[in-house]
């Protein structure tokens, strides 16, 4: 890419579910070239809107793209007030999950699905070893004594993944530039196991901007503060 | 309830006395106080030999004593919970101190979206949707609608209860589903109480060992309602639908199947045949709102020389809104009874209710709550004593409630 060039690229995206849809990629790159850059990437619905708790994983296109060692950071899924926070986590393959309790009642945190299935016992106040995740995959978590409690863990093998902010943003730092397959996964799209697939061409050095049209999701939860009532 | 049953309830409250002794992690005890200033201007309540719907009549102005509740909650294993759930009510019942609940419960981790559930003990059918706290309280009157009242008052299982879930929140869906079914004994005098004295609105469970009131009998000193009279056991199926935490549905069938000519000298009662089919539903269509709707129909029978037949029926809607510390709750019930066969004169129950309440929790552990009731019925029993058959019951009540938990 020339040196102040500014790039507009327009990219076609589909789900690799049953429902096709057309997807907008806006790319505007960077202006100085070099090793790494960031994206930054903003999720919608139709109306605009910002899009939270969206998985966003970039994977490097291409034979030579060599993935950096798993991150040794661990990674919190905790519960409070009868739900899981945050109710999307993601991360990377061969991550230490811990679950703290945070309710004054107990819960019995199971998962059946294949990347991960386990039951953990956890009584409030009590410190618990963590779980490792160390096969990619969605892992939904549920709660064996409240069974309205359920969670996400998005396991994933690349290194450079987001979860969006409530206003429907994304930041992935430092990817080395070249060009990626995006990946985006929502809990409650139409069809849970599909995924909008796209690609996008990190420039060196700068911001790589995007934006995402999401199709209408599944209904939510209220997030009802009354569950509380429920102790 | 039978001598053995007494024997294994004493033998289930020492073991929960042995563990409290030694409360670890896995032991919960949790309980509530509940005192009450209380003005009413009800007929002689059928707890102290009357027939009127209230707890308090116009002879309880002044303070009253709630109740005093203890829930007992162990881990006996990971998946297995023994609970126990003891109250007094200071009020002439048999015993001091009885028990509403005491079941154990195994609840096996989920290996798929299936799941199934095992509760072995004397319990309740899942049948009330206002009944949601520990030790069957409702959050949102101090009085329950007539249908969840009259389940309080007559309805207890002593057996088994087998649910098996489907877990579709954990599977990719809106929807979680349930069966339920019930095998169960000790409830054959089940219908007395609405044959005879029809609908209530309280907030009094019937304890395990004790009684109910009786037309002309000492206060709660009238008929017993957990006894196995014609060692048939009876059953109930039911399924249950949730979606997300916006709706529930519950439906359920109950059956005592009492054989109505077997009698008990021990409690001088018949088996009540007792049937009754019942819906309810829970909508949540915003953060802070709820509306909850219950029907109930059922039909009771004995056949003490000729059959002797009542019909009853019942449904409520419940609005309540929460914001914070505060809830107000607006219910209005419907209920009748009608007796269609046996000796005349033949007894029958028509009425309605207006409830609201108002709900404050000072704190963690305190809270208040202010009720306005007014019951309207006319029960044609009523004639037999000389009292008024139309009854215009009203009651104010105002709640002081601490609750307790340890460790």
């Amino acid at each position: 890419m020339m040196f102040g060039q500014l790039t507009t690229s327009v990219v076609r995206m589909k789900w690799t579910g049953v429902n096709p849809f057309t997807l907008l990629l806006v790319a505007c790159c960077g202006a100085i070239c070099a090793q790494a850059g960031d994206l930054h990437i903003v999720i919608t619905d139709g109306k605009q809107n910002g899009m939270g708790d969206v998985v966003v994983i970039a994977t490097p296109l291409g034979a030579g793209a060599a993935l950096p060692k798993p991150s040794a950071a661990p990674a919190t899924m905790d519960q409070r007030n009868l739900e899981f926070v945050p109710h999307v986590l993601v991360v990377r393959t061969g991550t230490l999950v811990s679950f703290p309790n945070h309710d004054v009642v107990r819960h019995q945190v199971y998962s059946f699905s294949p990347a991960k299935a386990f039951q953990l016992p956890l009584y409030a106040g009590k410190i618990y070893p963590p779980l490792l995740f160390d096969k990619a995959g969605i892992v939904t978590i549920g709660c064996n004594i409240h069974d309205s409690m359920v969670g996400f863990i998005f396991v994933t093998d690349s290194p450079w993944f987001a979860r969006s902010s409530a206003a429907g943003v994304a930041d992935i730092a430092q990817l080395p530039a070249g060009e990626y397959a995006i990946e985006l996964w929502h809990p409650r799209q139409s069809d849970p196991l599909a995924r909008l697939r796209g690609k996008a061409l990190v420039d060196a050095s700068g911001v790589t901007s995007a934006q995402f049209t999401l199709p209408s999701l599944r209904a939510a939860p209220n997030n009802n503060p009354s569950k509380k009532w429920a102790y | 309830m039978g001598v053995l049953t007494r024997q294994g309830a004493l033998l289930l409250a020492l073991c929960a006395l042995d563990s409290v002794m030694r409360v670890g992690l896995t032991h919960e005890l949790s309980g509530v106080v509940d005192l009450r200033a209380v003005t009413s201007d009800g007929q002689q309540s059928f707890l102290d030999g009357g027939l009127g719907k209230l707890r308090f009549d116009e002879q309880h102005d002044g303070l009253r004593f709630g109740q005093i509740s203890l829930f007992y909650r162990h881990d006996l294993a990971e998946t297995l919970k023994l609970n126990i759930d003891a109250i007094t009510y200071a009020d002439g019942d048999s015993n001091a101190v009885d028990l509403t609940e005491a079941w154990l419960e195994w609840r096996p981790w989920p290996r798929s979206a299936l799941r199934s559930k095992l509760k072995l003990g004397a319990f309740y059918a899942p049948i009330s949707l206002e009944n949601r706290l520990t030790g069957w309280r409702s959050p949102y009157t101090l009085s329950w609608s007539a249908i969840n009242t009259w389940v309080g008052e007559e309805i207890r299982t002593a057996g088994l209860q087998y649910d098996l879930d489907w877990l579709g929140t954990k599977h990719g869906s809106g929807f979680d589903l349930g069966l339920t079914l019930g095998v169960f004994g000790w409830n054959d005098p089940a219908g007395v109480l609405i044959a005879a004295r029809g609908w209530a609105m309280h907030d009094r469970q019937t304890v395990l060992f004790g009684r109910i009131g009786d037309l002309g009998a000492a206060p709660v000193n009238g008929r017993t309602l957990f006894e196995e009279i014609d060692h048939r056991p009876g059953y109930y199926v039911g399924a249950n639908a949730h979606y997300l935490d916006r709706a529930e549905l519950r439906a359920l069938h109950y059956d005592n199947r009492g054989d109505r000519v077997s009698y008990s000298a021990r409690i001088d009662d018949l088996a009540w045949e007792t049937k009754f089919d019942a819906v309810g539903l829970v909508l949540t269509p915003t953060d802070h709102f709820t509306l909850i709707a219950q029907w109930l129909r059922g039909v009771t029978y004995i056949d003490p020389f000729i059959v002797f037949e009542w019909e009853f029926e019942s449904t409520f809607l419940l609005a309540s809104y929460e914001r914070g510390a505060h809830r107000v709750s607006l219910r209005r019930d419907w209920f009748s009874m009608e007796q269609t066969a046996g000796v005349p004169p033949w007894n029958h129950d028509s009425g309605s209710g207006w409830t609201l309440a108002y709900l404050f929790e000072l704190d963690s552990r305190w809270s208040l709550v202010g009720e306005a009731m007014q019951i309207d019925s006319t029960l044609t029993a009523r004639a037999a004593i000389g009292a008024p058959l139309r009854e215009r019951g009203r009651t104010l009540q105002v709640a002081l409630r601490y609750l307790f938990k340890t460790p």
